[in-house]
């Protein structure tokens, strides 16, 4: 990597390094309520929390996974790093939550972290920058979920719950700034490029761990209303994402166009002048 | 261009992005219910955009669900167009 580019990612990491810890460090054995329990919360939230702790329990792959690939530079590799411990507090702190509420037992989370850890999550793409790319959009869209999370524990009433989602969906968020700012230097370096990697992330994107998640069918039916639907996706993760870097909808269609073959191009028919476009499908959330 | 002309455009724009037939849809059609997420939904609004000469803002994209809320969407930006 050229000294220049790695300056970058150097300070945006300590950009985003400093902050951490001048803002955003909690601890959850001490900085959660837990006098503050709703015990009698519904079944349907425990059942949230668990789904969203065995996603954040293929830590270990995404660790292996997401510092690979960025090991050869600084700015990077360290982030991962840090994004790790923070991301290592997430399933800590909702473990805690479903043992100390009593929703569930020791028996039963041991149970599930190992159906959890029997399946190994897979890097979706092979390079940093489409993995950054891919971060950004996922940093986000689990921002999104967590806030709604916050908010259906402080109609139960549960203060507890309501503070770690709290903390994580501001650790979330921290990580999607990061991220972002990683992508607006690439931008500069290679703007074509990484828009054509935006696009191809885009069309395969779907969000990590869910589908590993022991009874995934089963909990999606319970969850769907705690999920995020199409319009909020669009409304809060898509286009929030794309004004954020500075793109547009139309660029970003040009820039996926250019990933097909010149000839599947050309054999499309025209309206107007235009050629069509023809995309990978994928399987996802929203 | 009527909307069984769009809706065609549609059908075939749809086809082309998510690589597989709609040979059932109306102006009704649920678009979740036709399998096609937000993402797709994306790719299928831009192409209809380069095709038919439109631009279309973006909060104009977000409470689409069915076909016909696309359609009617389209036929205002192909009048003004």
């Amino acid at each position: 990597m050229e000294t220049k580019l790695a300056m970058r990612m150097y300070q945006e990491y300590t950009t985003f390094f400093q902050k951490a810890e001048r803002e955003r460090r909690w601890n959850p054995f001490d900085d959660i309520p837990w006098d503050k329990v709703n015990k009698s919360a519904s079944e349907e939230l425990a059942l949230c929390a668990e789904t969203f702790c065995g996603v954040e329990m293929y830590l270990p792959d995404y660790v292996a996974g997401g510092l690979n690939v960025v090991r050869k530079c600084f700015g990077q590799a360290w982030f991962q790093a840090n994004w790790a411990y923070e991301e290592s507090k997430h399933a800590l702190v909702l473990t805690e939550y479903l043992l100390r509420s009593g929703k569930r037992t020791d028996e039963q989370m041991a149970d599930f972290q190992n159906q959890i850890l029997d399946k190994t999550w897979e890097r979706p793409f092979d390079t940093a920058r489409r993995m950054t790319l891919y971060g950004v959009i996922q940093e986000m869209a689990t921002f999104v979920i967590y806030l709604k999370q916050r908010d259906r524990a402080l109609v139960e009433k549960c203060e507890a719950l309501h503070k770690i989602y709290d903390y994580i969906a501001r650790d979330e968020i921290a990580h999607c700034r990061f991220y972002q700012g990683v992508v607006k230097v690439l931008m500069e370096e290679d703007r074509e490029g990484t828009l054509a990697d935006l696009a191809h992330v885009f069309a395969k994107f779907e969000m990590p761990g869910v589908k590993l998640v022991p009874n995934y069918d089963g909990r999606i039916e319970v969850m769907r209303s705690a999920g995020i639907d199409r319009a909020v996706f669009l409304q809060k993760v898509y286009f929030p994402v794309l004004k954020y870097l500075g793109i547009t909808r139309q660029e970003l269609l040009h820039a996926g166009r250019k990933l097909r073959p010149v000839r599947e191009v050309e054999a499309t028919p025209r309206i107007n002048g235009h050629t069509n476009g023809v995309h990978e499908p994928s399987e996802r959330a929203f | 261009m009527n909307s069984k002309d769009l809706i065609a455009v549609f059908k075939q724009v749809a086809k082309e992005v998510d690589k597989r037939d709609f040979p059932e849809v109306t102006g009704d059609s649920v678009i979740s219910d036709l399998g096609i997420d937000s993402l797709s939904m994306m790719q299928i609004v831009g192409e209809m955009e380069l095709k038919l000469d439109i631009m279309i803002p973006d909060e104009d994209l977000v409470e689409l669900v069915t076909v016909k809320d696309l359609l009617a969407v389209v036929e205002r930006r192909m009048e003004r167009a």
